[in-house]
């Protein structure tokens, strides 16, 4: 890993930080202990991250975990500042569910939500297929169609996040409408093996787009990746990614499992042209509190790591503001 | 002996042409705050719960989005988790369909809200009709119409198995799955289970698998009848009366004396049918473009349009679009009203409407009487529809020793005097 001196990180811009955090992990203990500790997790990592990504434990046999999303909008009223990116393994779930979910999740942290598409493997696979049951309208077990399937429900997601005009709720006395129905639109998705018609029952969420994350690491299909707005990648992998077509515009988020060698990796995270740091946290209380009170103060005293930032979520990402793909000319 | 206490839900206003959004007090539908602010209201009455219906897919007539009405809503079990949060003691029941949910994934999200709501979760089981609904999800129209509630069935049960944690397993004819829940055992042992629907086979699947029964409300005499009938089968299933509750969903008007009261409940009734709100009921029985009716003038002088479907998303579906026609021409002309009056008329509920004494009694004595165990109420207003009933109402109840002063249990199941 090469060397960086002070004087090269000064014209470097700082990475955001996040958390990541799995919601089946052994750590939490039994059910009834979850509440006070996630909330006492969130009181500690609010203001301090500026984004966590919550993973979802789907059918997991080692500890399945509460819903990331359902867990994800009852944090947010509790934690006011972060970034809420709830996980949902989209190949087993329904995307009109799952965009519902979130949209609402935007509403109740008034912008602060985000997708993370996961794409499960290996056992994984078997092991939610196996607790749905083997279902039309999903996925076969092979890599080519979970492939496919996520790129489809992230594409459905979206379509049906645009489906209401922001404008679509008029109350207009003068009609007697509640709804403009000509704000309203069909998503009419259609695909090898689901087709989905639209519109959504949720009107438009307030970031319009909820920010979509998604993992890649070398030598995998990068549709998912090149489908989401954030990606996930290994320190070592980011140079791989950057190369990839597609990349450009994309915000890569360094993924760092390893706290001890992390001024290095930050460094090279940020030589590698990453837009942010996302740090794997246990779960223990402990942790979270040394990540609070010295992890993210010695990143931002060294300049690797921004301030907090606050407002819509989209717009801390520095994503653009995403214009309604249905949208009729004014 | 000590009296029945009255149960109560707190339904929010939604998409339906009984929610009103033309008043200068309506709020946001899909806010955040509107819901907590509707759920902080109804929590400091004391409610036993709030309750969310469920509409997956938007209503539609004449191949056009319906406009006149509410339209729009979060996801109902990301907002129920979400007020969770925000609450310490209300109930929080959320309609949701056996049809387009798995029995893994929905189970193991209701257990979610039961943990992080401490034992306060409840499931409104419906079915969903198939080609409608269905476009929207993954199976699309998978369901023969007479399996619906076969499913609802096995889908509760295989339910069951996810919640008391660790392994679970189901082979039956719509179910072939298995796997591990880390979630379960739950705080209150299962999600309190409610029914909806009046029909023969609901009546029986709330009789075996159900706490509650949320019914049409009608007369006293009516309500009696229902409920005899519901208590009735359940010594078949090795229950007692006690351990269904039947809960008819009900609407209230209130004002300072009787006649005020009255006054408020044709003024709410004339925001609820607005004119153009009139002809499009009046399409759905005719089958045909009324648009150039005057709502206040007579009925249309041509028949229905028996051939074909028009309305769709509907809970009413009229299939007997002429002898309907016939009784409503009778109707109007007897009493000389116009469409919109009309309309008015026949789409009127049973409602509690007087000052907050009569109303308190009335409740009250539907309960004493064995017509009910409680009601579901339905404000006409997003977000205040609550708060004059929970300023004045509330405390009439409590006065005559039918409504709680204070939570007592933890549990929404144990506030509604169910067993564990």
């Amino acid at each position: 890993m090469p060397e960086i001196g002070k004087t090269d990180m000064s014209n470097i811009k700082p990475l955001i930080l996040g958390v990541a955090l799995d919601a089946g992990a052994i750590t939490y203990g039994p059910a009834e202990g979850w509440r006070d500790r996630w909330s006492t997790l969130f009181a500690t990592l609010d203001g301090v991250a500026e984004f966590a990504t919550i993973e979802d434990g789907f059918a997991r046999t080692s500890g399945d975990g509460p819903d990331a999303t359902l867990l994800a909008n009852w944090l947010a009223p509790r934690a006011p500042r972060i970034g809420l990116i709830a996980d949902a393994a989209l190949n087993f779930a329904e995307p009109f569910h799952v965009s519902t979910a979130i949209a609402t999740l935007d509403y109740v942290s008034e912008g602060r939500a985000g997708l993370l598409a996961q794409r499960l493997r290996g056992e994984r696979v078997s092991e939610a297929i196996a607790a749905i049951g083997a279902l039309d309208g999903f996925p076969r077990a092979d890599d080519e169609a979970l492939d496919q399937d996520g790129t489809d429900a992230i594409e459905v997601i979206r379509r049906l996040w645009d489906s209401w005009e922001d404008d679509a709720v008029i109350r207009d006395p003068e009609t007697q409408r509640y709804l403009d129905g000509g704000k309203l639109h069909y998503v009419d998705f259609r695909s090898d093996s689901f087709k989905i018609l639209g519109p959504s029952i949720t009107p438009r969420p307030p970031q319009g787009q909820p920010v979509v994350a998604a993992h890649w690491a070398k030598g995998t299909d990068s549709s998912l990746a090149l489908a989401a707005d954030l990606v996930i990648v290994r320190v070592e992998d980011i140079a791989a990614f950057r190369a990839l077509p597609g990349a450009t515009g994309k915000l890569v988020i360094a993924e760092i499992d390893d706290t001890d060698n992390l001024f290095a990796a930050a460094r090279a995270a940020v030589v590698a042209g990453a837009g942010a740091l996302r740090i794997a946290l246990s779960g223990s209380l402990e942790q979270a509190a040394r990540f609070a009170s010295d992890i993210a103060p010695s990143l931002r005293a060294a300049g690797l790591v921004r301030p907090s930032a606050e407002g819509p979520l989209r717009q801390r990402f520095g994503l653009p503001a995403t214009p309604n793909r249905y949208a009729t000319a004014a | 002996m000590s009296k029945k206490q009255v149960i109560l839900g707190a339904q929010f206003p939604g998409v339906n042409n009984f929610t009103v959004w033309s008043d200068p007090q309506a709020g946001s539908q899909i806010a955040f705050s509107s819901f907590r602010r509707f759920a902080e209201t109804v929590e400091r009455g004391k409610f036993d719960f709030i309750f969310l219906a469920e509409g997956l897919r938007l209503r539609e007539q004449k191949g056009r989005f319906h406009e006149l009405d509410v339209a729009g809503r979060p996801n109902t079990l990301a907002v129920l988790t979400a007020l969770a949060s925000v609450t310490r003691n209300v109930g929080l029941i959320g309609t949701l369909t056996t049809t387009f949910n798995e029995p893994y994934p929905l189970a193991r999200q209701l257990a979610t809200l039961d943990v992080l709501s401490e034992g306060r979760s409840g499931w409104n089981v419906v079915t969903s009709p198939g080609a409608f609904t269905g476009a929207n999800f993954r199976r699309g129209d998978h369901l023969p119409f007479a399996q619906r509630y076969e499913r609802a069935r096995e889908f509760i049960e295989t339910a069951r198995k996810v919640w008391a944690g660790g392994a679970f397993e189901a082979h039956t004819r719509h179910f072939d799955l298995s796997g591990k829940n880390a979630v379960g055992p739950l705080p209150q042992g299962a999600p309190v289970i409610a029914q909806a629907g009046d029909s023969d086979e609901g009546r029986e699947l709330a009789a075996s698998h159900a706490d509650l029964i949320y019914s049409r409300h009608g007369t006293l005499e009516e309500g009696q009848a229902f409920y005899a009938d519901v208590k009735g089968r359940l010594a078949r299933y090795g229950r007692s009366p006690d351990s269904l509750k039947i809960l008819p969903g009900a609407n209230f008007v209130l004002g300072d004396t009787q006649e005020e009261a009255q006054a408020n409940h044709r003024a709410i009734r004339l925001q609820q049918v607005s004119p153009k709100s009139a002809i499009v009921f009046l399409e759905q029985v005719w089958n045909r473009d009324l648009s150039a009716y005057d709502p206040d003038g007579p009925l249309p002088e041509v028949e229905p349009d028996v051939e074909a479907q028009l309305a769709q998303g509907r809970a009413t579906r009229y299939d007997q679009r002429l002898e309907t026609a016939k009784a409503w021409r009778q109707l109007a002309e007897r009493d000389g009203l116009s469409i919109r009056d009309l309309i008015i008329r026949v789409t009127e509920r049973k409602q509690f409407i007087g000052t907050p004494q009569s109303v308190a009694q009335e409740i009250d004595r539907h309960v004493q009487e064995n017509a009910a165990d409680g009601f579901v109420f339905a404000p006409h207003l997003t977000p205040g529809g609550f708060d004059v009933f929970v300023e004045k109402v509330v405390p009439i109840l409590q006065e005559r020793g039918v409504l709680r002063r204070d939570y007592e249990a933890g549990s929404l199941r144990a506030n509604l005097g169910l067993a564990a």
